[in-house]
């Protein structure tokens, strides 16, 4: 940490709790803020019942999301089952509009 | 070539003749029907090795387990089926290869689609390796041998590679526990043939036509009564009518139809009042029952419970619903008893006295009590006609807590193509039970009981971001009405998301009691499976 500096609020509190002595916790929620499955127990919600690790705004990462298959239970996964569902739609951030519910009426 | 199609036709028709009579289903008049005939014409052109019908007939699953199935044969294998082929094969498959009332008794919460459920895997490793990615329900709710269950193993593996990374395949070999170990539990715990299912899809069903009398509760809207009437149109095909009474002045009527899979599991849809609306609904074993939950057909979130109880000659004393449940020690009440087949005799336990009859018929009583001022706080079972009902009325004094329910709840921002999901809260009055303290398991419930409602910041993150201010409002009846979706440029980096603690105020006579919930409002989901 010596070498880093706190730029924004999410980093200061982050150096503030390593400061408290909350190494390990300050450890363990760096690596939830990555986005991963393996520590991220649903995509609505974070591994803490909240919102704060999951990726924000979501636009900024859908895709990120929908190419390696990521959610493929809450999303479009676009590297087998919905191969097509950003096509003409470039940009989630301004596109989002645009994507389509998968699952068909009855 | 034309006889070379007749013959592999007649080959086909064969193969899922003898591979579906492996469950011991099939029935006579199985030749001819329509869901027969896309299986032949379409799905055998892949299911189909060495002239027998390859992985359809080795398993079973709920009709909601099938359409999903069939509508993802559309997707990756682009099967093309109308909507009258995708009816046809789902009723044919549920109907021959469903699941026995006893096998979908427990998540059956999944199928009528309740909110803010939290379903709960029978250990961590099956939580681990089917319940991070979507609800184990989804799993509990199919039957297979091992070598099936290893078959959908594969079938993930090549699907959805980045289930490695749920199954948490950085720390540990978890393909070896999916190929190698999760089958055999998995046919454990689910298998292909149980005396349940050879006992169900042996027996004879009763059907669902003629008159019920219903009863249930909406959240926000309370209690209600009423009647539903079930022509029978052919093939488990009924046409529905309703008229439902939700407290004074409110009558909704409506009309609808409904199908029944596997014998009692009853799909509807309907337009009740204003509202389209679809039933989940099972009958009981024995037909005299139904049960179950509808809701909105484009808010599945909103909806009601649902009880019936058919209104034959059969029927003696049968109880819909007792309302209301709670009772005020020294306070007169009105009472109604929504049933078939009543008789005029109504024990509401100790301490309460009809003092006044407003009504008696065969389908409702209506009775004045009186409850003694010295009634002793507690649950009492009705008893009508001689006979201890599953129903109970209770005593209190005054409310000792107040739940919000759920607990944990979540809406979703919505727009664009996907419309906002709400949340609706109801406030529960709840009696302490033997040991004095609130939060409890011996906690006696008393009912739901009206409430203010309001919305604070959930913790010092909610509070920096604002999310009271973004996420959305909260209606009066307690339904949360989230925000827009998209990235709002006001929020610097954020949608209108938020997490809220969701405070209902309870009055009881003088005094105020205060409960609190959690309220996560987040973002959009794009695949609105039937089976979360």
């Amino acid at each position: 940490m010596k070498r880093l500096r706190a730029l924004n609020h999410k980093a200061h509190l982050i150096e503030q709790a390593a400061t408290e002595g909350h190494r390990e916790e300050v450890q363990l929620m760096s690596s939830v803020v990555g986005c991963t499955t393996t520590f991220d127990p649903g995509w609505e919600v974070d591994a803490f019942g909240g919102l704060a690790s999951l990726c924000q705004p979501m636009e900024a990462d859908l895709y990120g999301c929908t190419d390696p298959c990521w959610w493929p239970a809450q999303l479009a996964d676009s590297l087998n089952t919905a191969r097509d569902w950003t096509d003409g739609k470039n940009s989630a951030l301004r596109d989002w509009r645009e994507l389509q519910t998968l699952f068909p009426g009855d | 070539m034309k006889a070379e199609t007749k013959n592999k036709r007649l080959h086909i028709v064969g193969a899922v003749a003898m591979a579906l009579g492996v469950t011991g289903a099939v029935s006579a008049n199985a030749a001819g029907d329509p869901g027969r005939e896309v299986i032949d014409r379409k799905c055998a052109s892949c299911h189909l090795e060495g002239g027998k019908l390859t992985r359809i007939p080795e398993i079973r699953k709920s009709p909601e387990g099938w359409d999903m199935t069939v509508t993802r044969m559309g997707i990756w294998h682009k099967v093309e089926l109308t909507a009258e082929e995708r009816r046809a094969v789902v009723k044919y498959l549920a109907d021959r290869q469903g699941l026995a009332p006893s096998e979908a008794a427990p998540f059956r919460f999944l199928t009528e689609r309740r909110p803010n459920m939290q379903d709960t895997p029978p250990d961590e490793e099956m939580a681990q390796m089917c319940g991070r990615c979507h609800s184990f329900g989804r799993v509990a709710l199919q039957r297979r041998d091992e070598a099936e269950w290893r078959k959908l193993m594969h079938t993930h593996l090549g699907q959805f590679p980045s289930a490695e990374y749920s199954a948490l395949g950085r720390d540990r070999n978890w393909w070896e526990i999916a190929r190698d170990k999760m089958p055999g539990r998995l046919a454990a715990l689910y298998p292909k043939n149980t005396d349940a299912w050879r006992d169900w899809s042996r027996a004879k069903h009763r059907p669902a036509d003629g008159r019920w009398v219903v009863a249930g509760e909406r959240p926000g809207w309370g209690a209600y009564t009423g009647v539903m009437t079930a022509v029978a149109k052919g093939n488990d095909k009924y046409e529905v009518s309703y008229e439902l009474h939700f407290g004074a002045g409110n009558k909704v009527r409506g009309h609808g139809d409904a199908v029944i899979y596997t014998g009692y599991e009853w799909r509807g849809s309907a337009r009740l009042g204003n509202e389209d609306t679809r039933s989940v609904f099972a009958l009981s074993e024995n037909g005299s029952r139904i049960s179950g939950r509808w809701f909105l057909k484009h808010a599945d979130e909103i909806g009601a419970s649902f009880e019936a109880v058919r209104a034959d000659k059969t029927a003696k004393s049968a109880l819909a619903l007792v309302t209301p449940h709670m009772l005020r020690a020294g306070d007169t009440a009105t009472v109604t008893v929504a049933g078939a087949g009543l008789d005029a005799k109504v024990d509401l336990g100790p301490g309460i006295e009809v003092v006044e009859w407003l009504g008696k018929s065969a389908e409702q009583l209506k009775l004045r009590v009186k409850v003694a001022s010295d009634a002793a706080p507690g649950l009492r079972k009705v008893v009508v006609g001689g006979r201890e009902s599953d129903k109970s009325v209770a005593v209190y004094r005054q409310i000792d807590s107040v739940r919000v329910e759920p607990a944990f709840g979540i809406a979703r921002v919505g727009g664009g193509t996907n419309p906002p999901m709400t949340a609706q809260f109801n406030a529960v009055a709840f009696l302490n039970g033997p040991d004095g303290q609130p939060g409890t398991d011996d906690d006696v419930r008393l009912g739901s009981v009206p409430a203010t409602w309001s919305t604070e910041p959930f913790d010092e993150r909610a509070k920096h971001d604002e999310d009271l201010r973004f996420a959305g409002h909260m209606e009066p009846h307690g339904q949360f009405l989230p925000s827009f979706a998209g990235p709002n440029p006001v929020r610097r980096g954020l949608n209108n998301v938020g997490n809220l603690s969701v405070i209902a105020t309870v009055a009881d006579g003088d005094r105020a009691l205060n409960a609190k919930g959690q309220l996560v409002v987040t973002v959009q989901r794009w695949n609105p499976t039937p089976l979360r």
